[in-house]
């Protein structure tokens, strides 16, 4: 591993558009951007600037208008909806703002749930799940519902959800939104450590509190790149 | 989604989904858990009417013909049985000695009389006929004897009494009924013997009746008619073994010829066998069969809707999950199964639940309310299927509708 890391992400010309009256909506404009393997950017933005169809873009959930996404060598803009859900699966791990875990399931539930779509087996499944929540530092808290957890508890088991089928990727959309600024440093160090072990971290935020985290920042407004500390 | 592993894992999740909101999953199943119940009770209603039909048709002996005077239709008009005083005693003899397919034939005479023993009295049905009577009808005294060639030679003053009978002229003192004399119509009758318990066969209280010899009976109660000579109200023929087309045919034509009938549509007798009076039971079973089974289908129906209408609601609700699942990777079949197998799930639970109640319901029904219920394997198997098939059907609308999901707009949902 002593080479150049290679490109993970790969977007050129990307535009999006909504058709929701006779004048389509420019959500992206064309958006080129080359983000590689072990990078920590945070991409900022304010609200309707495009940064959050930029990263649905990345995150596979939505298809460009035109330009081409290459993710991991692939060229995914032609790809069917459940190869991307395969891919998502894989590939990338989503942290929310607001968790987003089941509320009827358990923490290790919770965390076995992307390999259950991943269709490893049962056994190895529990395992890595445990593993991913015993590093995360929650293995007193495996069988906890996530209304037993306090709101950091409940995104550190998030962050195990997303990185327990070993991703590229770490997608974050703004991760420390719903957290007290001391939860939100401490998750944040949980991103740093991430990083450090080679994974590729994009965070979405509006704060610029949260961006200072990342090693590259890029600015989103009007649908287009503005600025990028590269 | 083709090893058992993962058909496994799409149940486990889907049970999940169910335990998520235990009330509202119940109160989904008991809808389907009673359309099952009222299906298999109804059912067993139905089928145990008509078993129980065809038993009293068999009843009445085998082999059976009833004939009887008046025609059944003429110029498709029906002249109603009985209509014409046209059978005779010596019809019924010339059956007995000329038709090779007849085994043995029992005219009858009834009417209505009033009988009296002391201070009892009951108004009930006296049949005059052959000692032949009981082999035909298959139905034997249980005490004393009935009458015999004798008795017809003679016309003895005996009579047999049907139970019912027996029971309001002696039930309230007690006595025994043999050698008792009993006034039927100002005259006396010694009773001889007591028909065993019979029974209501073909809407007709067997075990009400007195049964004394023909020739008694035109010597006391009907008196000869000087125009048609010995009239009959019926002659019961027994055919021999597998003949009884032959045995129809035979008498048809031997009464044609003794009646001067030329045109068949003229007939002043009408044939009646077991046969068709099994087809009328099976068809009015049929009906009532039929009319139990929409009733309870309505009531599956309803719970169906049910179903759906709780998976559609759940959908919506869980509109955030579906976009999460989404998100970490479930692809459209997988949401889709999820959902299917959840209303199928508790549509089987349903299914079950209401196979065991509908049971249950049909033999606490014979137990208690002495009704006759059969619940045939076939219907088990029947409501266990559509249970399946409710499931399925009002199942995938709503998992289409959670698994087109826009996994974006899903995850915005709260």
């Amino acid at each position: 591993m002593t080479k150049e890391p290679e490109t993970v992400i790969k977007l050129s010309e990307i535009v999006r558009t909504y058709n929701l009256s006779a004048e389509p909506v420019y959500a992206l404009r064309g958006v080129s951007l080359e983000i590689k393997q072990g990078e920590y950017v945070a991409i900022m933005g304010t609200s309707g600037s495009g940064k959050s169809t930029l990263m649905n873009i990345i995150g596979c959930l939505d298809k460009p208008t035109s330009g081409t996404y290459t993710l991991d060598g692939q060229d995914i803009t032609t790809r069917s909806d459940d190869e991307l859900a395969a891919i998502r699966n894989r590939t990338i791990g989503f942290v929310f703002q607001q968790f987003n875990l089941l509320h009827s399931m358990t923490a290790l539930q919770n965390v076995m749930l992307p390999l259950v779509y991943a269709k490893v087996p049962k056994v190895n499944r529990k395992v890595k799940a445990e593993l991913a929540l015993s590093e995360l530092g929650l293995s007193s808290r495996m069988e906890h519902k996530p209304n037993e957890l306090s709101g950091g508890q409940q995104q550190r088991v998030a962050i195990a959800r997303a990185i327990v089928n070993s991703p590229r990727i770490l997608l974050a959309d703004e991760p420390t939104g719903a957290l007290d600024s001391n939860t939100a440093r401490e998750i944040m160090g949980l991103f740093n450590r991430l990083m450090e072990e080679g994974m590729t971290v994009i965070i979405v935020t509006h704060d610029p509190e949260t961006a200072s985290h990342a090693k590259r920042v890029i600015k989103v407004k009007d649908g287009l790149i503005q600025e990028d500390t590269l | 989604m083709k090893s058992l592993e993962d058909i496994s894992e799409l149940l486990a999740i889907a049970w999940q989904g169910i335990l998520s909101n235990r009330l509202r999953s119940a109160l989904t199943v008991l809808g389907i858990v009673i359309g099952i119940a009222s299906v298999i009770t109804l059912l067993g209603i139905g089928q145990g009417a008509k078993l129980e039909a065809e038993k009293q048709v068999q009843s009445l002996g085998v082999n059976l013909i009833y004939v009887r005077p008046g025609a059944a239709n003429l110029s498709s008009i029906s002249q109603g049985q009985g209509s014409a005083a046209t059978l005779t005693y010596d019809d019924a003899q010339a059956i007995r000695e000329t038709c090779p397919a007849v085994e043995d034939v029992a005219a009858q005479y009834n009417s209505g009389f009033q009988a009296q023993y002391g201070e009892q009295n009951t108004s009930t049905s006296v049949v005059a006929t052959e000692p032949s009577y009981v082999d035909i009808r298959n139905f034997y005294p249980a005490k004393g004897r009935f009458f015999s060639n004798t008795d017809m030679k003679e016309a003895s003053r005996v009579c047999v009494l049907g139970e019912t009978v027996a029971n309001n002229l002696f039930g309230a003192t007690g006595e025994n009924p043999m050698r008792k004399q009993v006034l039927i119509r100002g005259e006396l009758f010694e009773v001889i013997g007591v028909m065993e318990h019979k029974g209501v066969t073909q809407m007709m209280d067997m075990d009400d009746q007195i049964f004394i010899p023909l020739t008694t009976g035109y010597a006391t109660l009907v008196g000869l008619n000087a125009v048609t000579g010995k009239q009959v109200k019926s002659i019961l023929v027994r055919a021999k073994e597998n003949e009884d087309l032959q045995a129809q045919f035979q008498i048809t034509n031997l009464l044609r010829l003794r009646h001067n009938i030329q045109n068949p549509d003229s007939d002043d007798f009408t044939l009646r066998t077991q046969a068709d009076i099994m087809q009328t039971a099976q068809s009015i079973t049929g009906v009532f069969s039929l009319l139990l089974g929409a009733t309870a289908g309505i009531s599956l129906l309803v719970g169906g809707i049910g179903i759906m209408n709780i998976m559609l609601v759940s959908v919506t609700e869980r509109t955030k999950e579906i976009g999460i699942r989404k998100a970490i990777g479930a692809k459209y079949s997988e949401i889709l199964a999820q959902f299917v197998i959840e209303a199928v799930l508790m549509s089987l639970t349903g299914g079950i639940l209401g196979i065991g109640l509908g049971v249950a319901g049909a033999s606490a029904l014979s137990q208690f309310a002495n009704w006759k219920t059969d619940v045939t394997p076939a219907s088990v198997v029947l409501s266990f299927c559509v249970s399946l098939a409710i499931g399925l059907f009002f199942g995938i609308y709503p998992a289409r509708k959670a698994a087109r999901l826009d996994p974006i707009i899903a995850l915005r949902s709260e």
